[in-house]
């Protein structure tokens, strides 16, 4: 738990934030990204139009964060840390390098057969055929696995590569072998 | 004209038989992507889906659902749009998605942007009320509106909703018209009482048949087949309707073998008696009708034409 | 068609479904069998802790659909073994709050104030027996108030409820949702205000999809998946990872108490708790039934009045929070009876109350066929309304759950003990992986995954913030329905642009959504997650 002086001005912060994002969703993007007013008239009848309802959706942010206003002594839980902050980005940063291996791994590995052999094999003809598929999956789900392991036990072992190993392949059991119109991370994209 | 094109088509679609021994030879080089303009679950999703399983039991292709809904399936044409035109990615639309609906959109895509490739049913498009409302023909609807009693007219696209206006003017009354996403939107409002009539596109048949629904009108060129003594929109003073069908597209610039192959594959699966899309679409669309190829994108090209006569007849 | 024959067609529909195998010339349908394995799944999944019946729901929920297709038929099976979990999931959070310490779930907190200590004087086995009675018979008397209660109110809903007056019972719900989840009314409407605005993207009547900066990316609006996975279990799954990696180590092994003494649970023993739970049972009922509360407050406010009443009639006794078994019965039997109950504005108004009913609304959406609200419970004379018999096969698979969890319940409980040792730095990351592959093998693109991991950063962030995600959620759900609704209201009316005040049921449905946000402003609200 935080101080409450903390809390209370992360309120305030989160107040003033939502009431920013309020004014500016129901003054510019709203009216300049929707196919219709707050309401048209068409074939005589006056109905409801396409920013109306997104339009409310700002209001009650902005009451929402008007009451906050006025009642950010009450409550003093909760805060952003930049500790908070750096753990996000590292995340994010393991989650993009783990997806591009998804990715990307499956069409390099194609592509190297192409080198090898005489064949011309294309990923996209071969995303439903083992092993092809499983490639990508496989390494970019194990990458993801094992890193988060590592970074929780602030040290590569094997017992983490291990486990990664192990839950991806267990994945492509549950979701895979069954179903025929399953397809896995990246199949559906190529 | 309509009559004229089916005629064509029923032709057609005996041709792309006869020549189904050369258009064979053509084969997927991989997995088909089919993607479906409907939710997951619907008459239209399972239409195509069914299709799907017919043609991966007889040919052995193998077919990959997914749903791209919403828009009036313009989404889906969005999407399908730059897809691999090699034949492995098809989606399934109404023609009312190339017609009225690309227009409307005004998305800068239209008709030529896509391969047409085979219609599958036609819509059995009624205007339908609850029975227990006591109405027997959409005589005794104009009859009570014009007794002052306000009526609520529910329908699924802006198209059905410009008929529903003029068939109104027609009539020389009004009706609060409410557009809901989808035509069991349509139903369950009727029966919950939310809406007094509405157009359904085949969804009606088990409770006209048993007697909790009637169809007041045809929304067609031509009768009903379950109702045939409805009259028409045209009886009825409205000189546009709402014939349309479920048909498979892909991508522009198909290759022609690639096209007339999936468009016969399609046309045989729920053409053959005993399967299981034949048995699907005869029971809720009055069985399967195939428009194919050049014949269908020329009908849709000419909807699309035709589309914003009915909108500027619609909007004054 | 009387009530009579849709009670049984639905009964007959669980137990005479498609067979899975034949068991001495009996057929056993697939239906009764999915109700067990999910009921397993669930006390497992409820035993571990980090991992939650949601979660299993929402994971379970494509391969279901994969397994059993988009069919009228699949509605059962996948329905059934979504409220085996939703009910396994129940019992099992009890067993890592007695044997470890460690509420399985978090309405399971006030479970470990004795639980634990009836560990340590080796009392574990007694204690869950205690805590699988009490749950079980809260479940059970919640699901028949659920059954008695849920048509009629659908049927006078359905009766005196028209366009305007349903668009004003949604502002409500949602008015009252924001306004008792979490600390702050405040941050209740922001969250809420946040998810409305998730649904409207991309969506609309226009052609256009409308804020989605004209992208194909966001012309198709957020799937719901990536929405509500990502808000309620990724951003869960994030802060839970970012504690273990601010702690740096494996979770230290416990020393196991030795267990001795008499663990049998005896007449004597129920006699004396039977109050607890009663009362307990009736307090969680009734807050299960209002949307949005949830259990957690449930097992509160059961715990603190069952502690009031003991420490007034048996001064002499073990105390609450010193080991008292009344004390797990009074916690056990309020956090199951919500489950039950709140299922009741589910099925008569399609407003899911808690993230299991967001499930069920999910699973129920996505096979079509069966819309949960006041057009299910239409009792037509002439055919037959599948809904409706779907519904009474709902209330059968629930009945039939309570009584699996009555006999093997307590048994499988026992033995899902060994999963408390599962160390959250390996269940972790392979819950976030099986999560976004949930996800994938859904929608089939990997765009969808980066929304879900969107959508977890907010709801990591709202945690951190201390903003709960559960009215974002509901708003999500509902946000469509709400839309759609006063349109439809809108046009009904012939355009009346005061529809919601001038109809004297939507009125005061108006007025009790601001007198709600107006009394929770006043007196911070009791119901702190």
């Amino acid at each position: 738990m935080r101080p409450p002086e903390t809390g209370s001005r992360a309120n305030l912060y989160l107040a003033l934030g939502a009431i920013g994002v309020a004014l500016v969703l129901a003054l510019v993007w709203v009216p300049l990204d929707s196919g219709s007013g707050l309401i048209v008239k068409v074939r005589r009848q006056v109905t409801i139009g396409d920013a109306l309802a997104p339009t409310l959706a700002a209001g009650m942010i902005a009451i929402g964060g008007l009451l906050l206003l006025f009642q950010r002594g009450a409550e003093g839980q909760g805060g952003l840390s930049r500790a908070n902050l750096a753990f996000l980005l590292r995340f994010l940063l393991l989650c993009a390098a783990g997806f591009a291996i998804m990715r990307w791994a499956g069409p390099l590995a194609v592509a190297g057969a192409n080198l090898v052999s005489d064949e011309t094999l294309s990923y996209r003809t071969l995303r439903d055929t083992a092993p092809w598929k499983y490639i990508g999956f496989f390494l970019g789900g194990t990458f993801l696995i094992a890193g988060m392991i590592v970074q929780i036990e602030g040290r590569l072992s094997r017992r983490a590569v291990v486990i990664a190993v192990l839950a991806v392949a267990a994945l492509i059991a549950l979701y895979d072998l069954p179903f025929d119109d399953l397809l896995l991370p990246p199949n559906g994209d190529v | 004209m309509k009559q004229f094109l089916k005629a064509a088509a029923t032709a057609l679609g005996l041709a792309a038989f006869a020549t189904s021994a050369i258009a064979s030879d053509w084969t997927p080089p991989g997995p088909i992507k089919m993607m479906i303009a409907f939710t997951a679950g619907g008459g239209a999703d399972t239409q195509a889906r069914l299709v799907a399983e017919d043609i991966e039991a007889k040919l052995g292709w193998q077919f990959i659902p997914e749903q791209v809904t919403g828009k009036g399936g313009m989404n889906l044409a969005m999407a399908i749009k730059d897809q691999p035109n090699d034949g492995t990615v098809i989606g399934m639309v109404v023609t009312e998605t190339l017609g009225y609906n690309m227009r409307a959109a005004n998305a800068g895509v239209e008709p030529s942007d896509f391969t047409a490739i085979s219609t599958t049913a036609g819509f059995q498009m009624g205007i339908v009320s609850q029975s227990s409302k006591g109405w027997k023909t959409f005589a005794d609807v104009v009859e009570a509106a014009k007794g002052g009693q306000e009526i609520r007219f529910g329908v699924m696209s802006p198209k059905l909703a410009d008929l529903a206006y003029l068939l109104g003017k027609a009539q020389g009354v009004e009706f609060n018209i409410i557009q809901v996403k989808g035509g069991k939107a349509v139903m369950n409002g009727v029966m919950a009482g939310d809406m007094d009539l509405g157009f359904m596109a085949g969804i009606q048949a088990k409770g006209v048949a048993a007697g909790d629904l009637v169809n007041l009108a045809s929304g067609l060129s031509e009768p009903l087949k379950q109702t045939p003594e409805a009259p028409t929109l045209a009886d009825l003073g409205v000189q546009y309707n709402s014939d349309g069908y479920f048909a498979f597209i892909g991508p522009a610039g198909m290759p022609a073998e690639a096209r007339d192959a999936i468009a016969t594959a399609i046309a045989d699966a729920i053409s053959t008696e005993g399967n299981k899309s034949n048995g699907m679409i005869t029971k809720a669309f009055g069985g399967p009708v195939v428009i194919a190829g050049d014949a269908f994108q020329v009908m849709a090209e000419k909807d699309f034409a035709a589309a914003g006569e009915l909108m500027s007849a619609a909007s004054e | 068609m009387g009530v009579g024959d849709y009670i049984w067609m639905g009964i007959l529909a669980v137990f005479q479904g498609p067979e899975a195998f034949s068991l001495f010339g009996i057929g056993i349908s697939i239906t009764v069998l999915m109700v067990l394995a999910g009921f397993l799944l669930g006390i497992i999944v409820g035993a571990t802790p980090g991992l939650a019946g949601p979660m299993a729901m929402a994971i379970s929920l494509p391969i279901l659909i994969s397994a059993f297709g988009f069919s009228p038929d699949a509605l059962l099976p996948v329905m059934g073994f979504l409220i085996g979990v939703m009910k396994g999931a129940t019992v099992g959070g009890a067993v890592p709050a007695i044997l470890f310490n460690t509420p399985g779930t978090p309405d399971a907190y006030m479970t470990t104030l004795d639980g634990y200590p009836m560990t340590r004087a080796g009392q574990a086995r007694k204690a869950l027996k205690l805590a699988h009675v009490s749950s079980a018979s809260g479940d059970t008397f919640s699901d028949i108030v659920l059954i008695l209660c849920a048509p009629f109110l659908a049927v006078l809903v359905e009766a005196y409820l028209d366009l305007p007056e349903k668009t004003a019972l949604l502002i409500l719900s949602l008015a009252f949702i924001s306004s008792v989840i979490g600390g702050s009314v405040g941050k209740g409407l922001i969250s809420m205000g946040l998810g409305l605005l998730a649904v409207y993207i991309g969506t609309g009547e226009e052609f256009y999809p409308r804020l989605s900066f004209g992208t194909q990316a966001l012309a198709q609006g957020f799937p719901v998946a990536t929405a509500v996975l990502g808000v309620l279990i990724l951003g869960e799954v994030f802060r839970a990872l970012e504690d273990l990696w601010h702690e740096r180590r494996a979770t230290a092994a416990a020393a196991e108490p030795a267990q001795t003494g008499d663990q049998h649970l005896h007449w004597a023993d129920i006699r004396r708790i039977a109050p607890y739970i009663a009362r307990s049972a009736v307090i969680g009922t009734v807050i299960g039934a209002l949307p949005g509360i949830g259990s957690t407050l449930a097992a509160t406010l059961g715990y603190s009045s069952g502690a009031r009443r003991h420490a007034r009639k048996r001064p002499q006794a073990v105390q609450f929070g010193e080991g008292a078994p009344e004390g797990i019965a009074a916690t056990e039997a309020a956090n199951s009876s919500v489950s039950g109950a709140n299922l009741i504005p589910v099925l008569s108004l399609g407003i899911p109350g808690n993230a299991a009913a967001v499930f069920l609304i999910l699973a129920a959406e996505s096979i079509g066929g069966f819309n949960p609200g006041p057009g299910v419970f239409k009792f037509t004379a002439e055919t037959v309304n599948p809904e409706l018999v779907a519904a009474f096969g709902l209330f059968t698979m629930m009945m039939l759950a309570n009584a699996m969890n009555w006999t093997i319940g307590g048994a499988f409980m026992r033995m899902a003990g060994v999963m408390v040792r599962v160390p959250k730095p390996i269940l972790l990351p392979a819950v976030l992986l099986l999560t976004l592959t949930a996800i994938y093998v859904q929608e089939g693109r990997m765009l969808a995954i980066w929304f879900a991991i969107g959508f977890g950063v907010l709801g990591y962030l709202m945690r951190r913030v201390g903003m709960s995600p559960l009215p974002f959620v509901i708003a999500f759900i509902l946000g469509g329905k709400l839309e759609d609704t006063a349109r439809q209201a809108f046009a009904a009316t012939g355009g009346d642009a005061w529809f919601l005040f001038t109809h004297p049921i939507a009125a005061l449905f108006m007025a009790l959504a601001v007198l709600f946000v107006a009394l929770s402003l006043r007196k911070p609200s009791e119901a702190q997650r």
